[in-house]
């Protein structure tokens, strides 16, 4: 019996090591954003996120000036050894010190010791910038120069919720209805209906483009709410069909036939027994539409464009960086800023999110 | 067919003394509504360089007022705030609303959009190529059927009408107007250090090369190259390969290149390689070496010129650049001469890069924004913010913001050979894509020259 258990617990261990690993590993990209997007946009072009550890690293002692006229091509002499200029461009080390150019033109030469070190330089300027928006600098005629603001994530931030809470409301709600319909209901055709909308799922989008966009046109729904909404419900019926259809579907019968025993409409059991019976599963599929929607690009892009009053965030991150990317170091603030979101969404939700996934599977 | 279409005049006749004729003849009906605000000084006064009964005239006299244009782009942010503050004048006077939308993604999305029937009214163009499909599509409403040809050679030089000058679904279309262009030959150095070491602008390929050699031997790579662009990785080198061309070869030779007619695998084009490969693949002659070039990312590649001391100190880039400058740099501290002669023959050129407005509805509010573009007036106080040079006539040179932008308008109406960047004109197949992609190839040293040619040209195919 205490074998057993010493197993279970030894299993439990490696168990909980190679999450800890994995977790480890999926999550240092994030970090590394993290601490990018509190550095200024030089530091980060010169050394690397981890150097905010504490790491040992050379560390100038002393500056030698060479003679004026020392020839690089020539093997070069430093207290009293020769090395070539390669050795020295790349760093030469010689017991506890290393030698390396400072600046070779005036012949200034670093004298190194490694010591503990950390990079402690840290700004909250891309998070300024993200958010208040960019300052541009143009200049005036009279030599002066004139600070222009841009708009900041404001704006877009709410368009964003605009979009994404009605796209993801409208959708579940059409389908928990089709899924009860093709769960519980008779009616002809049902399993061809049905056998149609699962093939849907493996329509691209991207073919579906310029045929919607023309109808949009002549509908004059382009770059409305109304057809961002209608596109993204669209898009995702097919598999919130399917995945409200699987757990509707897993519901025990008996339920619905002594609720129409005593005479419950289809509408009644609807919203009476299944909605409060699936919340695990609408939950998690809220956390899926919702995140997609937040994250989508390419369906914003195409129905409603970048005009001010409907750009959506992902949008907006992407012309951050500026006509020709000079801004690219606002994006790592960017990302975290758009991220906060979903991460709210995914916290307040996930408690129903595991058993959601598994909601279909185990049952049975 | 291409080859027609691209053929540019080669003189550009000097224009400079003209400039003044466009700002003082005001005498359109627009001069009643003139604007109070009249910021920092600049003379706010519309001049009305067509007839009484043109758009822009009607347009100020209030004939479209609270009518919408929509136009479509690929600039944002900075160009964004630029572009807007030099068509608020033009609103306000005539109550037209201009809205700009801007776009990372506009190559991917213009397509999409004039396809699905939702074109915007005007789009901007910064690669003719690209245009070119939906003029033969027949998309694109022909400039000229609201522009007379006296009017149009009056604000641009034949060589920019012959750009704009494309095949339609049936004849020759003018597809669109010039809006702006940028000088791209140009070699920018940090102006302090490099008089302080005593070194002299290079007026020569030889005195160039001893320049370089002399920055070698003092200590520091000469240059700073970086070809990194995300997914247009490779676009610089494609710069650098067309500077190269035009001087050690004929414009038609160029013209021949940029249609397909001269395939990559010729020997005048791999003499051109070549010759940026003596700088490019010398360690010492780059910073960094051969190898970082592919991975520094070309608005970075400018930045070790101003580190105290420099660490680099010429870098070959379009007048754009100077948007990548570390901040609080001075006016006085840096500057540029324009890439030297390789061949005395082939004098010294000038390579371009514009952006073209294209007009997809026909309304007269539309005709209107479109004519005022083709005035410099709808560029002024772009040009004073600085980053443009203007394509079209009448524009005062003393509107340039600086020495060194106002130079380059000076470079470019005084060079005799001018031409557009290639890379722009080629089908996308190979001007965005084969093109980039050989070069990047061959400058991270995964293919040598032949090959890389055989790469680039495969994709006309």
């Amino acid at each position: 019996m205490a074998k057993r258990r010493s197993k279970l617990k030894k299993s439990k261990w490696l168990v909980n090591a190679v999450l800890a690993v994995i977790c480890l590993v999926w999550s240092i990209p994030t970090i590394g954003l993290l601490v990018s997007s509190f550095r200024p946009a030089a530091d980060i072009l010169q050394s690397g996120w981890w150097n905010v550890l504490p790491h040992r690293e050379w560390q100038t002692v002393e500056q030698l000036t060479l003679p004026r006229d020392t020839d690089l091509r020539e093997p070069i002499d430093v207290k009293g050894q020769t090395y070539t200029d390669d050795q020295l461009r790349a760093g030469v080390t010689v017991g506890d010190e290393r030698y390396i150019w400072e600046n070779r033109r005036a012949r200034l030469l670093n004298v190194q010791e490694k010591h503990w070190g950390a990079i402690t330089n840290f700004t909250t300027q891309n998070y300024e910038a993200v958010l208040g928006g960019k300052e541009y600098k143009i200049a005036l005629p009279d030599g002066g120069t004139k600070t222009e603001k841009g708009s900041g994530m404001g704006q877009s931030f709410w368009n964003t919720m605009a979009v994404t809470v009605p796209a993801t409301v409208i959708p579940i709600l059409i389908a928990s209805f089709a899924a009860y319909a093709f769960a519980w209901l008779r009616f002809p055709g049902r399993r061809s209906i049905f056998v149609i909308i699962i093939a849907l799922l493996v329509v691209p989008i991207q073919v579906a483009l310029i045929p919607i966009l023309k109808d949009y046109t002549s509908l004059g729904l382009n770059g409305t709410y109304a057809g961002i909404w209608l596109a993204h419900a669209a898009f995702g019926l097919p598999l919130i069909t399917y995945f409200m259809y699987n757990a509707i579907s897993q519901l025990p019968k008996d339920l619905f036939e002594s609720a129409f025993m005593d005479g419950a409409t289809n509408f009644t059991i609807f919203s009476r027994l299944i909605l409060p019976l699936t919340v695990p599963a609408l939950a998690s599929i809220s956390i899926f539409q919702f995140l997609w929607v937040w994250n989508d690009y390419l369906v914003s892009l195409i129905f409603l464009g970048s005009q001010p009053e409907v750009q959506v965030m992902s949008m907006k991150i992407a012309n951050l960086v500026g006509s020709r990317g000079n801004d690219w170091h606002l994006l790592t603030a960017a990302a975290f800023i758009s991220m906060l979101t979903p991460l709210a969404v995914f916290f307040a939700l996930q408690k129903y999110f595991v058993r959601g996934l598994l909601g279909g599977s185990v049952k049975g | 067919m291409f080859g027609t279409v691209l053929a540019l005049s080669a003189a550009l006749s000097a224009c400079g003394g003209n400039n003044e004729t466009n700002n003082t003849g005001n005498t359109g009906g627009g001069t009643n509504t003139t604007d109070t605000t009249n910021q920092g000084g600049t003379n706010t006064t519309t001049p009305d360089t067509a007839a009484g009964d043109s758009y822009v005239a009607k347009a100020l006299n209030g004939d479209y007022k609270g009518t919408k244009v929509t136009m479509f782009g690929p600039f944002t942010d900075a160009d964004e705030q630029k572009f807007n503050a030099s068509i608020k004048e033009f609103e306000d006077k005539t109550g037209i609303d201009i809205a700009y939308e801007g776009s990372k993604e506009f190559e991917a999305t213009i397509s999409v959009r004039v396809n699905g029937g939702n074109a915007p009214d005007i789009a901007d163009f910064p690669q003719p190529g690209l245009l070119k499909g939906f003029v033969k599509d027949g998309k694109v409403i022909d400039v000229k059927s609201f522009l007379t040809d006296d009017y149009l050679k009056k604000q641009y030089n034949q060589s920019w009408l012959d750009m704009a000058t494309m095949p339609g679904a049936s004849g020759d279309v003018y597809a669109g107007v010039w809006a702006r262009s940028s000088v791209k030959s140009l070699v920018w150095y940090n102006k302090k250090a490099f008089d302080e070491a005593g070194y002299k602008v290079p007026t020569t390929w030889d005195e160039l090369m001893t320049l370089t050699d002399q920055i070698a031997k003092d200590g520091d790579p000469a240059w700073s190259i970086g070809i990194e662009s995300g997914t247009a990785t490779g676009w610089p080198a494609t710069d650098w390969i067309e500077d190269i061309m035009l001087r050690t070869t004929t414009p038609e030779n160029y013209d021949k290149w940029v249609s397909g007619e001269l395939p990559f695998t010729d020997p005048v084009v791999k003499n051109a390689v070549k010759k940026m490969s003596d700088i490019w693949f010398n360690d010492d002659y780059v910073y960094g070496g051969r190898k970082s070039i592919a991975t520094t990312s070309f608005g970075d590649a400018v930045k070790p010129l101003f580190d105290n001391p420099p660490k680099a100190w010429l870098h070959r880039q379009a007048g754009f650049i100077t948007s990548f400058f570390p901040e609080g740099l001075s006016a006085d501290s840096f500057d540029w001469f324009p890439l030297p002669p390789i061949d005395a023959q082939y004098g010294q050129p000038a390579l371009i890069s514009g952006d073209i407005y294209a007009m997809f509805n026909d309304r007269p509010e539309v005709r209107a924004v479109m004519e005022f573009f083709t005035t410099a007036d709808s560029l002024k106080t772009w040009i004073q913010s600085g980053g443009v040079t203007a394509p079209m006539n009448g524009a005062d040179p003393s509107w340039y913001a600086n020495d060194q932008e106002k130079r380059m308008a000076e470079f470019l109406s005084s060079a005799k050979t001018i031409r557009f960047d290639g890379s722009d004109l080629m089908p996308g197949a190979v001007g965005a894509g084969s093109f980039w992609k050989g070069m990047t190839d061959y400058v991270s040293g995964t293919v040598d020259l032949d090959k890389a040619m055989e790469e680039i040209q495969a994709g006309w195919k």
